[in-house]
């Protein structure tokens, strides 16, 4: 057994000053990102179908540190709706870990999150394939590392793609951040701090129709130009990149 | 919501795709904007906007606070709706809530810029007392007394002319005896410090409907629409804020399309708003 000195010793609690205080010299060109991605770089992308097997359909998806897994329901008896409809319904639940983010968070759902997802991913779905029912969609963030949304919406797709629910086609969906001069692609959460604006965009590859958009922050108009072509174009490889994680699946159970 | 047969359908889509609406307004034209300020005298400023029979209030308070921990040189700013079942009988109660969700977050998006805090409408480092210790927190609160179409407008102009109407105490800061302690802070009674409002976005919604947008959808025509885009656009003619609501899929270059028509009709917006504005103020400074 260890001896211990004199007085209790204190717990190792991690300096909260361990990621810079001060802002980085944003103006400065040649600045690296903290995971020495290039600007234009994205994230490389994990993902994997079937995570839970109780649900109809579910999905892992792991951008760097940003962890979500999102599991699909239905479609199934609603006990909220009352009335007839001939159209199924989409319920969207988004919530967080408590150990999601570096601070000890509550762990409630975000209401803002679940009805942005739910707007993303009623384009896409065929809603009149299931009339009466609901299909419900229920995302967890297991680790926040920034570009939470983005990720979350592409990984709900994927699991409704594994729950057989019929689609226009996959949603992909990337995020931008303006920082300082520099247009920076799939931010992680250190750079969303501190940037002067950032710009969502939630689209069906195939399509070239935006499901969804949301910019904040000041821009101008060839800013937003560049960084939707940005997007849209990070948003079709995404798009492929999902497509071949479901066709594995298909091939593996075929051998 | 509305319930429109399919008729009436047919006929506004028609009417729209020629440049006509119900009311005889064209395609890129606001109705009637009227703004009363200092309607709440409790508040440290206030407004209301009629805009046609959408009726919004909105009311701005500043309290003391002690700014974040990761901002320590900015001030806080809250955002918050609410839909009165006055407007509609859904509302009432939980009901509400998702459109009061909604409308909030679009609002913050507009108004409190990136998450560092640049682009903002309302600066949040002039909401500062003293670094790291206090700073004001204003809370924004709206309230939606009437619904006829186009809340997120309003209540951008609601809250434009609140904030002009805003008036923040003098504070002058005693300093503490060590540099733990709360730092003490006089409010004055009698100074106030107006708010510079020249950086407030204004908000303008385009509503697709068929292949043609319009400005300021009255709730029949919302009930039609395919999707619909807000955009903040301020003084500078920089886009400061944008949402897409509605679920349908949009071809990026509509979008793109839809920004510059809202950021050519948000000049002429703005300017009514200003003008409207000042009448108010005025008028508040004409009573005794």
């Amino acid at each position: 057994m260890a001896s211990k000195t004199g007085s209790t010793p204190a717990t190792y609690s991690p300096s909260p000053a361990t990621h810079k205080k001060k802002r980085i010299p944003i103006a400065d060109v040649d600045w690296v990102r903290p995971d020495s991605r290039g600007f234009y770089q994205c994230r490389p992308a994990y993902l994997r179908t079937g995570a839970v097997s109780p649900a109809a359909g579910s999905a892992y998806a792991e951008f760097g540190n940003t962890k979500v897994i999102v599991s699909v329901f239905g479609p199934r008896e609603s006990k909220k709706a009352m009335m007839y409809s001939d159209t199924g319904r989409l319920n969207c639940d988004v919530s967080y870990t408590t150990f999601a983010t570096p601070n000890r968070g509550k762990g409630s759902d975000k209401k803002e999150l679940s009805s942005m997802l739910h707007k993303a991913l009623e384009g896409a779905i065929i809603l009149e394939s299931f009339p009466k029912t609901c299909v419900d969609v229920f995302a967890l963030v297991l680790e926040s590392g920034g570009s939470d949304l983005p990720v979350v919406i592409s990984c709900a797709s994927l699991a409704l793609a594994d729950a057989g629910i019929l689609l226009y086609d996959l949603v992909a969906s990337v995020s931008v951040s303006c920082v300082g001069k520099n247009l920076v692609i799939d931010p992680v959460s250190e750079e969303e701090s501190y940037s002067d604006g950032s710009l969502m965009i939630t689209c069906m590859p195939s399509r070239n129709q935006v499901t969804q958009l949301i910019v904040d922050g000041e821009w101008s108009t060839p800013k937003i130009h560049d960084a939707m072509k940005l997007c849209l174009g990070a948003c079709s490889k995404l798009g492929e990149v999902m497509r071949s994680c479901l066709k594995d699946v298909v091939t593996d159970l075929k051998e | 919501m509305v319930g429109l047969s399919v008729g009436e359908k047919n006929f506004i889509k028609g009417g729209i795709a020629q440049d006509l609406r119900n009311d005889g307004r064209k395609r890129l034209t606001y109705r009637p904007i009227y703004v009363e300020t200092g309607v709440i005298p409790q508040a440290n400023g206030s407004a209301r906007v009629k805009l046609g029979e959408t009726d919004v209030i909105a009311s701005v308070k500043a309290e003391l606070g002690k700014p974040r921990v990761s901002h320590p040189d900015q001030g806080k700013v809250y955002i918050y709706v609410e839909c009165s079942p006055t407007a509609e009988p859904s509302f009432e109660r939980r009901g509400g809530d998702e459109l009061s969700t909604e409308l909030s977050t679009a609002l913050e998006r507009s108004l409190l810029g990136g998450k560092s805090g640049a682009g903002a409408g309302i600066n949040p480092a002039s909401l500062l007392i003293k670094e790291g210790k206090v700073c004001w927190d204003l809370y924004v609160d709206c309230l939606v007394i009437s619904s006829d179409g186009n809340l997120l407008d309003a209540l951008g102009a609601a809250i434009k002319a609140a904030l002009s109407n805003t008036g923040i105490p003098r504070v002058q800061v005693r300093e503490a005896a060590s540099s733990d302690e709360q730092a003490d802070v006089d409010v004055s009674d009698e100074e106030f410090l107006q708010f510079d409002t020249s950086g407030v976005p204004v908000i303008v919604t385009l509503t697709k409907v068929g292949r043609h947008y319009i400005v300021d959808a009255t709730s029949e025509e919302e009930s039609l629409m395919s999707s619909a885009v807000s955009i903040s656009v301020n003084r500078h003619g920089m886009i400061c804020g944008l949402t897409k609501r509605g679920g349908a899929g949009l071809d990026p270059s509509v979008i793109l399309d839809m920004i510059s028509v809202a950021k050519h009709v948000s000049e002429q917006l703005l300017n009514k708003l200003d003008s409207e504005i000042e009448a108010a103020e005025r008028a508040n400074e004409g009573e005794p």
